[in-house]
């Protein structure tokens, strides 16, 4: 390196800098211009041209059909209550069921643990993929089909939609542990179950307890619209309050979800706070 | 005759992979505190990590207590592996579990799976571990979790979670490279002490020559997985230490 000359310190030249800035502020334009128009075009054809324009009529009828809505049907109550428990065991079995199902599921898929893993390593990915793939609602026809309407059908939505989180999380997180302990729990004579229950286990429960504590919450709000497809809990009473026209009705039924989700929320919050 | 008799011992990762450790032989006595010292990378970890085979040898035999290491399998090879007691750089503590419970751990080996699921250990092994905290000087924190301990008292830990196997071999995985210089020496007088104090052998990795060289009684000298020297520690000398650590320098 010479240093010389004052300006030779400086790897660039004034030019170059400006030739480059130009040119990224050209390539910025142009991307913005064309998401620009991908904008109008989407809005053109999924609203300008999809809705029907004559069945809304004016800005008054559209807030007259939203006033149908304000108010509560006191007399639903007392049959809410019902609906409403079975809405939240319903997650609850769910949860529980799946984080069964999540056991093979989380074994087979960390790759350190993985007992056989050309086969069970893409297995258990399999499962986690399907799971979280399909949504709650075609999980739930899915079961409604296969077993009849009721609350049952709904338990194993949850469970098999709950797989694809929880074991993907578990799974991580057996991945991620340290392995000095495994090393030292074998250098002991410990077997593989006492490595496992040792090493493994004790470094991912309060991790996987968080993301079990976090599904449950999912699934309470998961379980509240089951029963639009036959599945049990207060989606049921919903649809039928929609089906009746009885839009107070309605709007009760959706304050007494938002009551049991914000309950779970609330203790879901409090556990997790006090594991932490 | 020898506890541990190792010889022309080959080791490597990969099957194409190059060769950790090169034809090492040596016998642990009843009696040795015996260093392995050499350069990062020079096979120490290793070496030590075949012993209780938790690394697998490509060629050559390691007798120990009697049986030939490099055959067991199973049941048999963790049966093996509770008369070796290890300590990690790392100190290696399930952190989560008390002092009490790590200590136990170490005895495992004789423990079935129905106790290990609810953490019942006999009468006289929770009397023992009692006994070993107490002689490493953590008789105030056995209720405490590993991970509220100090770097020094974690050794300890593990010291007496080795000990608790009732070893007939001890191997001491760089037990001080994660310690500061005081606490090391002490880390090493309370091994060698409790090592006498129960006619332990131990087999012990080293970065730090001064301590090898004050505490050891036979030292073997790796680089590149190739013995540079092997003999009494009295035998070391400037030259030699400078011909093991010549790679570090460049």
């Amino acid at each position: 390196m010479t240093a010389s000359s004052d300006t030779a310190s400086f790897g660039l030249s004034t030019e170059t800098v400006l030739v480059t800035r130009r040119r990224k502020r050209l390539v910025s334009a142009i991307v913005t211009t064309v998401l620009l128009a991908l904008v109008v075009w989407s809005v053109d054809v999924t609203v300008v041209k999809d809705t029907d324009w004559e069945r809304i009529g004016s800005v008054g009828n559209v807030l007259e059909a939203t006033n149908r809505f304000i108010g509560i049907d006191v007399d639903l109550f007392p049959t809410l209550l019902g609906p409403a428990i079975e809405t939240l065991l319903i997650a609850c079995l769910g949860t529980f069921l799946g984080v069964i199902i999540c056991i093979p599921a989380a074994w087979f898929g960390a790759m350190n643990i993985t007992p056989f893993k050309p086969i069970t390593y893409p297995l258990a990915r399999l499962m986690m993929t399907l799971s979280r793939s399909v949504h709650e609602i075609v999980w739930a026809l899915f079961f409604v089909a296969v077993m009849g309407l009721g609350a049952m059908p709904g338990v194993f939505a949850i469970a098999v939609r709950s797989v694809g989180f929880i074991a993907k999380m578990s799974a991580e997180a057996i991945e991620d542990i340290d392995h000095g302990p495994v090393e030292a729990i074998r250098a002991v004579g410990g077997g593989p179950f006492q490595v496992f229950f040792y090493a493994v286990l004790p470094q991912v429960l309060p991790q996987i307890i968080g993301v079990v504590i976090f599904e449950w919450e999912i699934n309470i709000r998961r379980s509240a619209i089951l029963g639009l497809v036959g599945a049990g809990g207060l989606g049921l009473v919903f649809f039928r309050q929609m089906n009746t026209f009885n839009y107070h009705g309605v709007t009760t039924v959706i304050l007494a979800i938002l009551i049991i989700i914000l309950l779970g929320e609330a203790i879901s919050h409090a556990i997790r706070r006090r594991m932490i | 005759m020898a506890v541990l008799q190792v010889s022309d011992l080959y080791a490597r990762y990969s099957a194409k992979g190059p060769d950790i450790l090169k034809g090492i032989s040596f016998d642990v006595e009843g009696d040795d505190f015996f260093a392995i010292i050499g350069p990062s990378g020079a096979g120490k970890s290793t070496l030590i990590r075949c012993i209780n085979r938790l690394v697998t040898p490509t060629s050559g035999r390691i007798v120990f207590d009697g049986q030939e290491m490099t055959a067991l399998s199973g049941k048999d090879l963790r049966r093996a592996r509770r008369d070796i007691g290890m300590i990690f750089q790392e100190f290696n503590l399930i952190n989560r579990m008390s002092v009490m419970d790590n200590v136990l751990s170490g005895r495992l080996g004789y423990t079935g799976n129905l106790r290990t699921l609810f953490r019942a250990f006999p009468r006289d092994d929770i009397d023992h571990a009692l006994r070993l905290l107490d002689r490493v000087g953590l008789s105030d924190h056995v209720d405490k979790r590993a991970d509220e301990l100090s770097g020094g008292q974690r050794q300890r830990v593990g010291i007496a979670r080795a000990l608790m196997q009732n070893p007939k071999l001890m191997l001491l995985d760089e037990p001080t490279s994660a310690l500061d210089p005081k606490i090391s020496r002490e880390i090493m007088g309370l091994v060698k002490t409790m090592a006498q104090e129960l006619n332990v052998p131990c087999l012990c990795n080293i970065h730090d020559v001064k301590l090898a060289m004050e505490f050891c009684n036979k030292i073997i000298g790796l680089q590149d997985g190739v013995t540079m020297f092997s003999g009494p520690t009295e035998q070391m000398n400037e030259a030699t230490l400078d011909e093991i650590y010549a790679m570090e320098v460049l």
